[in-house]
């Protein structure tokens, strides 16, 4: 502990404090990366707006990998358990947050979360973030890995309209390309907008009903 | 989206720190926010003010420092400024998109700077 100046009687003064608090995010979020190291569990953020496919997704990825992996699940929601409900349905174990009128999943909350896991069990976490293409860009949760899930109906110009979430995303899959048609949205330009945002990220296109590109996704996602 | 949560916070560490130090008021609290952050420097004043009444923080000046961002490439080293790309072909006009490739390289640039939500100072009345 630093000595602590106390100024006389009165005094103006400054103080210089240099806090910054989405460092102090940043901060839990490697204690969390720390823990799932050490206990040997992959965890996986899964964001994108509301609607897209996220928790399609999901069930398709726990289908594909329960036999590879003991697996448990985060549900991030503003209130309702209805999504948890769903993937835990799939027989694993699923701890829903929700966040009241929070808009993104943060570190503490998935520190909190991990506290009610006995992380011993599993070795694959999918962490599902609050619907939103905004706010979940800021906060790194400690996964080893995110993926953004984007679809055709949210039309042409959902990627170039928000490229935030794009900077730090591992994969991008563009979900519903059955519709692509339909929705008259160009598959190719949409992937051509997330390489030009960052061209680090592997695009894949899917159909969480169908299970199109699902594979692809896991092999994207080291999985 | 959260700037209410985050100037919560940012009104929570300043009253720790002025507690810390005895002090009576707190008259300035000096902010650097980064350009690719995602707050809205208008919505954190608003809430600010809110947040601060009835406190020792009541009446105190936020004074808030927009920070550039700056970028670093893995490939060449280049430094500087974040790069627009154009993106073209759309049925509206042309935007300019933000890019992580690297303006001089092929190589993809590492965000050093510009994502901050800093408290960097106070000015207080001591005790």
């Amino acid at each position: 502990m630093k000595e602590v100046v106390k100024a006389a009687e009165g005094e103006i003064y400054d103080l210089e404090l240099s806090v910054d608090l989405l460092r102090e995010n940043e901060k839990i979020a490697e204690k969390n990366r720390a823990l799932l190291k050490e206990k040997g569990v992959k965890a996986i953020d899964i964001m994108g707006s509301i609607g897209t496919g996220k928790t399609s997704l999901i069930e398709k990825l726990i289908i594909e990998l329960k036999g590879k992996y003991r697996i448990a699940a985060f549900k991030g929601d503003l209130t309702t358990t209805i999504d948890a409900e769903i993937i835990e349905k799939h027989g694993v174990q699923t701890v829903a947050i929700n966040t009241g009128k929070e808009c993104h999943l943060d570190a503490n909350l998935v520190k909190k979360a991990l506290n009610q896991l006995d992380l011993d069990n599993f070795d694959l976490l999918l962490i599902e973030n609050v619907g939103n293409l905004i706010c979940p860009a800021e906060f790194s949760l400690g996964s080893e890995k995110r993926i953004v899930v984007i679809s055709v109906t949210e039309g042409p110009y959902m990627v170039v309209k928000h490229p935030f979430i794009f900077f730090n995303a591992d994969v991008v899959a563009i979900n519903k390309v059955d519709l692509a048609q339909a929705m008259e949205v160009d598959i190719g330009k949409l992937e051509a907008d997330v390489k030009r945002i960052n061209p680090q990220a592997t695009v894949v296109a899917t159909n969480c009903r169908s299970g199109k590109g699902i594979q692809s996704v896991i092999a994207a996602l080291g999985l | 989206m959260h700037e209410s949560s985050v100037t919560r916070q940012i009104v929570q560490t300043v009253l720790q720190e002025a507690e810390k130090h005895g002090a009576k008021k707190v008259l300035e609290v000096n902010l650097v926010i980064g350009k690719l952050s995602l707050l809205g420097l208008e919505q954190v004043k608003f809430v600010y003010e809110i947040f601060v009444k009835g406190t020792i923080m009541e009446g105190s000046k936020l004074l808030i420092e927009e920070r550039d961002v700056l970028v670093k490439c893995n490939s060449c080293g280049y430094e500087g400024q974040f790069s627009y790309g154009d993106v073209s072909g759309y049925q509206v006009p042309t935007v300019p998109i933000m890019t992580l490739q690297c303006p001089k390289c092929e190589g993809t640039v590492e965000i050093v700077e510009g994502r901050e939500c800093l408290i960097k100072s106070l000015k207080l009345i001591g005790p």
